[in-house]
C-alpha cells in the first residue's frame, strides 16, 4: 500500500470518526463510509490540508472511493 | 363612488309603487334617488334613516360571474348611499352606514355595518417580533415594508420612532369615519358578517365567514379576492392579494400581491409584497417581501424574514426566557430552512444561507452569508461558510423573484432590491472572509473546530470558506467594473475614466443595510433620520418619496461602493484604469466567473449522480434504475437549467472576446 493510500485512509477515518480498519481500498465515501452532506465537504478540505493541495471541484466530484482519491491526489502532488 | 347625478326626492307615484312592491320606510322623504331611477327594480326593501339610491339601470356581474339585473331585493338599508347600477339582494339582517359604489353587487349577506368612528383596521397595534410587545407597529393603509421595518426595528432612535408614530397616526385619523365604503365594481357574496370593513374597488369577497375591523385595498388593475371561510379581524389586506380557503387572519397586515390560504393562520404579523402563506401558522412575524411558507406544521414565530422559504415543520421558539418571551430571530434575505428545522431564538442568520436540523443554541452568523448551517446531534450549530454561493438554488432564486412580482397596481408600496450580489451581501462576504483569515492564522492544526459567534466551524473548512468568499467577491466586483468598461467602449472608449467615476450624487458607506427588502448605504439612512428629525420630512408622503429617491439612487450608490471595495480587494484605483489594463480586468472576470458558472454546473450535476437515483426503478432491476431516472428527471445534457448555464459560459467567453477586440480598436 502506498504512503498516499495510508494517509487517505487515516484522514477518512479521522474525519468520518470511524475505525481505520473499516476503510478499504474500494470503500465508497458516501455509500460505505457515510460521508454525506457537510462531511463530504469536510473530507475534501481534510485531504487538501493533509496533502497541501487544492482539489478543484470538478475533479473532486469524480472522487467517489478511496482508490480514486489516491489516484486523484497523487496527480496533484 | 356615488351616483353620477344629484339625488332628489321620490315622487308620490314612486312611493306608491315602492309600497306596492313590499317596500317600507320610516320616512319616505329620507329616501332620495338619482335621475333615471327605476322604482320597478326595488322589491321588499326596508329603508331606515337617509338612503340615497342611484339609477339602478342595466346589469352587474355577480361574484359567481353571472350577469344579474341591477336593483334592490329583500334588504334593509340604513343610512346608505348607493351609486348607479348597483345590485343588492338577499340581505339577512341589514346594511348600515355604508357608501356603495357604482356597479357593486352584494348578494346573500348577513349583516354589513359600520359603527361610528371606525378606522377600518387602521391603528390596530401589532406586536411584531416580540409577542410581549415593545416593537408594536400600528397598521395603516399606506404601510410599506420599509416604514414598518424602521418602526419595528429601530427602537434605538426614540425621537425618530415618535415621528413615525405621528405620521402613522395622521393616516389613521384620515380614514376615521362613521361610514364604511364598498368600492365601485366590488362583489360581495355569501358572507355572514362584515363589520367596520372598507372594501376597495373591484374587490371580490365571496364566501368569507366573518370580516371585522379591516380594510380590503383593491383597484381595477389589482383586484383583491377574499374567499371561502376566511375569518379576518383587525386587518388590512393589500391590492392584488388573495386571502382564501379558510385562512384566519387577526391583527395582521397582508401587503400587495400576496397569497394566503389553505387554513393558514396569522396573528400579530406583517406580510409584505408577494408573500405566500399556506397551511401553517405565523405569530408575531415580520414577513418581508417574498416570505414563503407552504406546508403544515410550520410555525414562524417572532422572526424577521424576507425572500425566505420555510420548509415543512420549520419552527422557532425561546423557552429560556425568565421575564416574558424575548425572541428576536432574524433570517436575513434569501434564507431557506429545511424540513423540521428548529431554531431557538435569538439567532441571526446571514443572507442566502440554508439552515438544517434542530438548533438549540443561539448563534449570530450575519457576517457569513451563503452558508450551510446544520445542527449537530447535541444541537450545536455547525457551519460551512460560503458553501451556498455557487449552488443551483441560489442562482435560481435570484432569477425567479423579479419574474414573480404579482403586484399590478399603480402604486407599489414596497421597494424591492432583488440583487443577490450587492454591497450588502458582498460586504458581508468581505467581513466574513477577514474573520475566517484571522481564525485560520491563529488556530493550531490540532484543533478540530473553532467557534464563531456561537456556531462551530471545522478548522479545515476555514480555508475553503475564504476561497468561496474570495470567488464571490471577485466575481461581483469584476462584473460591475467590466460592465462599466463595456458601456464606455460602446461609446468609443474615450469616456473610460468617466464611466468608472462615481456620480457626484452618489453616497458611499462601507456598510449597507437591508430595510424591509430595500438595500441602501447606511449613510442614506442616517440622512433620512436627520431629515425626519429636522422636520424636513413631515409626513408619510414625503417620507415615502425620500425612500423612492434612495431606491432610484441604488445603482450609483452601488457603484460608489464597488469603487472603494475594488481598491480594498485588488489594491487598484479604478481612476487609473486605462485601455490596456481594462483588457486584463476582462480576463480576470472570464477566469473567475467562468469558474463560478462551472461550479454551478457541477452542483446541478449532483442531481443526476447515482446516489440521487436511489429509489428509482420500483419493482425493476438495477439496470432499470438509470432508465427510470432518465424517464422521470431527464438527463444532464438536456436539462433546461444546465443548458442555460452552459450557454452562460459560452456567452461569457463571447462577451469578453468581443470586449477585448473593441479595446484593441480603442487603444
Amino acid at each position: 500500500m502506498s504512503d498516499t493510500a495510508e494517509r487517505v485512509k487515516k484522514v477518512a477515518a479521522e474525519t468520518l470518526k470511524i475505525d481505520l480498519s473499516m476503510v478499504k481500498d474500494d470503500s465508497r465515501f458516501v455509500e460505505d463510509l457515510g460521508a454525506e452532506s457537510i462531511l463530504s465537504v469536510v473530507l475534501v478540505a481534510a485531504f487538501e490540508e493533509e496533502f497541501d493541495i487544492e482539489m478543484d471541484e470538478q475533479g473532486a466530484l469524480g472522487v467517489k472511493d478511496v482508490s480514486t482519491a489516491v489516484t486523484f491526489i497523487e496527480k496533484h502532488l | 363612488m356615488a351616483a353620477s347625478n344629484a339625488y332628489g326626492p321620490l315622487t308620490d307615484q314612486q312611493v306608491d309603487q315602492l309600497t306596492s312592491q313590499g317596500c317600507r320606510a320610516d320616512d319616505w322623504s329620507d329616501v332620495t334617488v338619482a335621475d333615471g331611477f327605476d322604482p320597478g327594480r326595488i322589491h321588499d326593501v326596508r329603508f331606515e334613516g337617509g338612503v340615497k339610491i342611484g339609477s339602478l339601470a342595466g346589469t352587474v356581474t355577480s361574484a359567481s360571474g353571472l350577469d344579474r339585473p341591477c336593483g334592490i331585493e329583500e334588504a334593509t338599508l340604513i343610512n346608505c348611499t348607493l351609486g348607479d347600477g348597483v345590485r343588492i339582494a338577499n340581505v339577512g339582517s341589514h346594511i348600515a352606514n355604508y357608501t356603495i359604489g357604482a356597479g357593486a353587487c352584494i348578494e346573500d349577506v348577513g349583516v354589513i355595518q359600520a359603527d361610528p368612528g371606525s378606522t377600518f383596521g387602521n391603528g390596530t397595534e401589532v406586536e411584531v417580533l416580540n409577542e410581549g410587545g415593545g416593537r408594536e407597529v400600528a397598521l395603516f393603509n399606506g404601510l410599506s415594508s420599509q416604514f414598518a421595518h424602521l418602526w419595528c426595528m429601530h427602537r434605538y432612535r426614540p425621537e425618530f420612532i415618535e415621528k413615525l408614530e405621528a405620521f402613522a397616526k395622521a393616516e389613521v385619523d384620515r380614514v376615521k369615519s362613521d361610514t364604511g365604503a364598498i368600492g365601485t365594481g366590488a362583489k360581495v357574496s355569501a358572507v355572514a358578517r362584515i363589520i367596520d370593513v372598507n372594501i376597495g374597488e373591484n374587490a371580490t369577497v365571496w364566501g368569507a365567514s366573518a370580516l371585522v375591523n379591516g380594510t380590503i385595498l383593491s383597484s381595477g388593475d389589482a383586484p383583491t379576492l377574499i374567499g371561502d371561510g376566511v375569518q379576518a379581524h383587525d386587518f388590512i389586506i393589500g391590492e392584488g392579494t388573495k386571502v382564501t380557503q379558510g385562512a384566519i387572519v387577526a391583527k395582521t397586515f397582508v401587503g400587495q400581491g400576496c397569497q394566503v390560504g389553505k387554513q393558514f393562520s396569522a396573528e400579530g404579523s406583517l406580510f409584505f409584497a408577494n408573500c405566500e402563506a399556506f397551511h401553517g401558522e405565523a405569530c408575531s412575524i415580520f414577513a418581508g417581501p417574498y416570505t414563503v411558507t407552504h406546508h403544515k406544521s410550520t410555525l414562524l414565530i417572532a422572526g424577521l424574514f424576507s425572500f425566505y422559504n420555510a420548509g415543512s415543520g420549520t419552527n422557532q421558539s425561546n423557552h429560556m426566557y425568565k421575564l416574558g418571551p424575548v425572541h428576536e430571530g432574524k433570517l436575513e434575505r434569501g434564507c431557506k430552512t429545511g424540513s423540521f428545522s428548529y431554531m431557538m431564538w435569538p439567532c441571526r442568520v446571514g443572507p442566502f444561507s440554508v439552515v438544517l436540523g434542530k438548533h438549540t443554541r443561539s448563534f449570530d452568523l450575519s457576517d457569513f452569508p451563503f452558508s450551510h448551517i446544520e445542527a449537530a446531534h447535541d444541537g450545536r450549530c455547525m457551519v460551512v461558510p460560503g458553501l451556498n454561493l455557487s449552488t443551483v438554488g441560489t442562482v435560481r432564486d435570484g432569477a425567479k423573484w423579479p419574474t414573480r412580482d404579482r403586484r399590478k397596481g399603480k402604486v407599489l408600496r414596497d421597494r424591492l432590491s432583488f440583487d443577490v450580489f450587492s454591497p450588502l451581501t458582498v460586504g458581508r462576504m468581505i467581513a466574513g472572509s477577514d474573520r475566517l483569515e484571522v481564525l485560520k492564522d491563529n488556530t493550531e492544526k490540532s484543533v478540530d473546530t473553532v467557534t464563531i459567534s456561537g456556531a462551530q466551524v471545522k478548522r479545515v473548512l476555514l480555508r475553503g470558506g475564504i476561497k468561496y468568499y474570495r470567488s464571490g467577491i471577485h466575481s461581483y466586483l469584476l462584473e460591475k467594473v467590466v460592465s462599466r468598461i463595456e458601456r464606455a467602449v460602446e461609446q468609443g472608449g474615450a469616456g473610460l475614466s468617466q464611466a468608472l467615476a462615481a456620480s457626484a450624487d452618489s453616497v458611499y458607506s462601507e456598510r449597507w443595510v437591508d430595510i424591509g427588502g430595500q438595500m441602501m448605504p447606511a449613510k442614506r439612512l442616517e440622512d433620512l433620520y436627520a431629515a425626519v428629525g429636522s422636520g424636513k420630512i413631515a409626513g408619510l408622503g414625503a417620507f415615502e418619496s425620500a425612500l423612492d429617491a434612495i431606491h432610484e439612487a441604488y445603482g450609483e450608490d452601488e457603484w460608489a461602493w464597488v469603487r472603494h471595495a475594488y481598491k480594498k480587494v485588488f489594491g487598484d484605483n479604478l481612476d487609473e484604469v486605462k485601455t490596456a489594463n481594462a483588457a486584463l480586468i476582462s480576463d480576470q472576470l472570464l477566469a473567475v466567473q467562468g469558474k463560478f458558472l462551472s461550479l454551478i454546473l457541477i452542483d446541478a450535476g449532483k442531481e443526476f449522480d447515482e446516489v440521487t437515483q436511489t429509489g428509482f426503478a420500483q419493482d425493476g432491476s438495477d439496470t432499470d434504475r438509470a432508465a427510470d431516472f432518465q424517464a422521470v428527471r431527464g438527463d444532464f445534457d438536456t436539462n433546461k437549467f444546465v443548458k442555460q448555464m452552459k450557454q452562460a459560459i459560452e456567452d461569457l467567453n463571447t462577451r469578453i472576446e468581443k470586449l477585448k477586440q473593441a479595446l484593441t480598436v480603442c487603444a
